[in-house]
Order: structure tokens, then sequence, then C-alpha cells
């Protein structure tokens, strides 16, 4: 028997790493666009993943929908409750809100900033760390493209739409990962810096001088400056404050969003520009 | 053979496309339970014994090359470890006897154990240090992926055994 014949199973593992070290390599220097064989393994896939979520959350819900029939009574005395109170914050919220604006002209911004949000699912995790980023149930075909910010149903922010982004789906970088980056400003002190992500679900935020404030507690809004991030949107708070030999302080940041209730997000218009 | 070839490449589509469905519900339960499960591990360790070196490293390229387009992290990294993986798993089973359900599961938790090690030192060179092991969650990942592959294995010879 030839050489290449009784090693020829050795021959076909080298080629194969061959070509995963080919892939690897040329995509050093990583922060370039997505490779053409990753966006082809994410378009044919990624409808794959919401068709089995899809069905996965058929069967949860309907499972959920006889428990939830039982519990609904009472959920909804609570609710007429909480809709008593919700109310009357809106009522004194519109009242301030008057103080700056016309009705018309806040009716006007309100009706369009609804039109343009885009109300998606999240139907996948990061394979490799899931702190990292998320997969939503909408695409191109609903008006997302890359660079959009995406928020939880509470307004704080997630994180923002990147590449790949395929008809139905699209990828979000979360702003707990280590290589995004959102300009923020802190509500008391009006620190600014860029806050980017730490290890275990937590945000550092950078370049902030030691002379600078910036304490325990203190909320972090975004400032637009980076045109990604619309300004004043909720980030986090500011968890721990700590002086180095470096001309920086060390700020830990808590996010607001939690990773546990990532369901549902909106995907935001993009950022005109930059807060004056 | 070429009607055996072909059937191989379906079954190694077949296999993938099952990890991803795994994957995505495993997603769906709770994040952290990926650091647990590698469905991608499982399918891949699971085949290989089962089949050749060959079947092996192409279906772990096939996984890797899925679980990679599915993370921010570099494409190609876990291509290249499930890769080694499947081959080497597919080599050994076939000229040791790893029959029995613990030597199976010991086999299995060293192969994924490398595998692991490997993924995660090549994605800290590529990287620069930034991989998060989810407070020793993820060091517990081979573990979870030999229990679950010898289990199946062994259901499937025992099943086998019952038909013939």
């Amino acid at each position: 028997m030839p050489f290449w014949e009784k090693r020829a199973n050795f021959f076909v593992l080298i080629a194969l790493v061959m070509v995963h070290l080919i892939l690897i390599s040329v995509q050093v220097p990583r922060h370039s666009d997505k490779k053409v064989m990753e966006r082809i393994v994410f378009f044919v896939f990624s409808p794959v993943q919401k068709a089995a979520v899809s069905a996965f959350g058929g069967l949860e819900s309907l499972w959920n929908n006889y428990f939830d029939l039982r519990k609904v009574r009472k959920e909804n005395q609570r609710l007429k409750r909480d809709l008593f109170f919700l109310n009357q914050d809106k009522w004194f919220l519109e009242d301030r809100l008057m103080f700056f604006r016309s009705e018309a002209q806040l009716r006007e911004s309100l009706s369009r900033f609804r039109e343009s949000l885009v109300v998606a699912r999240v139907i996948g995790t990061d394979a490799g760390n899931y702190y990292r980023s998320v997969i939503l149930d909408k695409g191109s075909l609903d008006g997302v493209s890359r660079d959009q910010a995406v928020c939880d149903r509470f307004g704080n922010l997630v994180g923002r739409t990147i590449e790949p982004v395929s008809f139905t789906e699209a990828v979000v970088q979360l702003i707990t990962d280590a290589e995004s980056g959102v300009s923020v400003i802190s509500a008391t002190d009006r620190v600014v810096g860029v806050l980017s992500g730490a290890s275990a679900g937590l945000c550092v935020l950078k370049y902030v001088t030691a002379t600078k404030g910036g304490r325990l507690g203190e909320d972090l809004f975004t400032t637009g400056f980076d045109k990604i991030y619309p300004a004043g949107i909720r980030v986090g708070q500011i968890l721990s404050v700590k002086a180095t030999s470096s001309i920086f302080k060390e700020i830990l940041v808590q996010p607001y969003f939690s990773f546990a209730a990532l369901e549902a997000v909106a995907v935001l218009p993009k950022a005109g520009g930059g807060k004056s | 053979m070429r009607g055996a070839v072909l059937k191989d490449i379906l079954r190694a589509g077949l296999a993938a496309l099952g990890a991803f469905l795994f994957y995505s519900l495993l997603g769906r339960v709770g994040p952290s339970v990926l650091f647990l499960f590698n469905a991608f591990a499982i399918v891949v360790v699971t085949f290989s014994v089962g089949r050749d070196e060959i079947f092996g490293a192409a279906l772990g390229a096939i996984c890797g090359l899925v679980q990679d387009s599915f993370s921010l992290g570099v494409f190609g990294v876990a291509g290249l470890t499930k890769t080694l993986l499947g081959f080497w798993t597919g080599f050994i089973s076939r000229r040791m006897d790893v029959s029995s359900f613990s030597r199976q599961t010991v086999f299995l938790f060293v192969m994924s154990g490398l595998e692991l090690a490997a993924w995660v030192l090549l994605s800290t060179v590529v990287l620069g240090g930034r991989v998060n092991i989810r407070h020793g969650l993820l060091i517990l990942q081979p573990a979870v992926t030999a229990l679950l592959g010898s289990a199946i294995l062994t259901i499937n010879r025992r099943s086998r055994a019952r038909r013939s």
C-alpha cells in the first residue's frame, strides 16, 4: 500500500488544521469585517435557530398560559392598583414635560420615535461567552442595520447591533463585552468616560482621571458623543471607585440591564449625532 | 462506496444540526447552562467513538465553525479544537478498549478536557487573556460532556444489542 494511502487520515487532519489556521491568521489583526464564510454559516443557521426557539417558545407559552389563567384574577387586581399609580406618575411627568415643550411638539416627537422603534426577541446567546453578544429575531427586512442602539423593556442600554445582520436576524454586541465602548456621563459629578465590559457581567468606566469625581451609586447615562447611542439612555450605576498608581481611576459599573430577564428588547433608530 | 460517503456526510450534517438545535434550546433555558453543556462537543465525541477519526474530524470542523459563527470570538478557534477533538477521539477509541461505561467516561473526560484547554489557550493567545470561565463553571464542562456522551453511547449500544 502506498505511503499516502496508509497515512490518508492524517493528511485529511493536516488539511483541516491548515484550513483553520489560515482562517484564524487572516483575522489578525482583529476588528476587521466579518469573513464571508462566517457570514454564510450565520445566514444558514440563524433561521434554524429562530424556528427552534419559536417552537420551544410556543410550547412554553402554552404551558405557562394554563398556569397563568389560574393566577389571573389576583394579577388583575394588582395591575389595576399599579395602573392607578402609573397614571398618577404619567400625569405628573406630562405636566413637567409640558413645562418645556408644547403639547403638539411633544406628541409629534413621541409618535415619530414609536414608529421607528423595532421590538425584537432574544433568540440566542453567544456560544463562547454569553456576556459578549445575543441574537435577535429581527433583521434587515425589519429595518435593523448595524450600529443601532438596543435597550431592554425598561429603557436601559443593552448594546448595539453589529455585523452580521441577516434578513431576519441580527447580532447585538452587549455593553458587557470587553471590546465594546460607550461614551457615558455620570448624573451628579458630570464625569465623562468610556464604558467597556469587564468580567462576569460588570463594566468598567475608562479614562476618568484621578482628579475627576465619580462617586458610589452614581447613575450613568449615554452622552451621544460616539454617534451610535442616543444621548440620555440609562446605562448603569457606579459600583466601586479605586485610586490606582496610574493617572486614571479604576471605576467598576453595574449595568442596569439584567441578562437573566433579557427576553424582549427595543432596537432604537440610528443616533443622529452627539449631544450639544 | 459513494453511497456510504454521502450517507456519512448526511449524518454529519444532521448531527451538526442536532447539536445546533440543542445549543439554541439550552440558551433559552438559561444562558449559564451553556457553560456546562457544550452541545457541539457532546455530539462530536459521541459520533467520533461510534464512527472513525475522519468522520470525527469532519464533524468537529462543522460543529466548531457553527459554534464560532454564533460567538464574537475569532472565527476558526473552536473549529480547530473540535476538529482535533473529533479526530483523536475517533483515532484512539479504535485502538483502545473503551467499551465499558467507566472507561468511556474517563476517556471522554480526558479528551474533552484537552479540547477545552486548547480552546482556552488559543482564545487567550488570540484575544489577549480575556476568557471568562464564569466562576469555574466552565471547568465542569468536560465532566458533563463525558457523562452525557458515555450515557448516550451506552444507551445506543444497549438498544442495538436488544434489536439484534
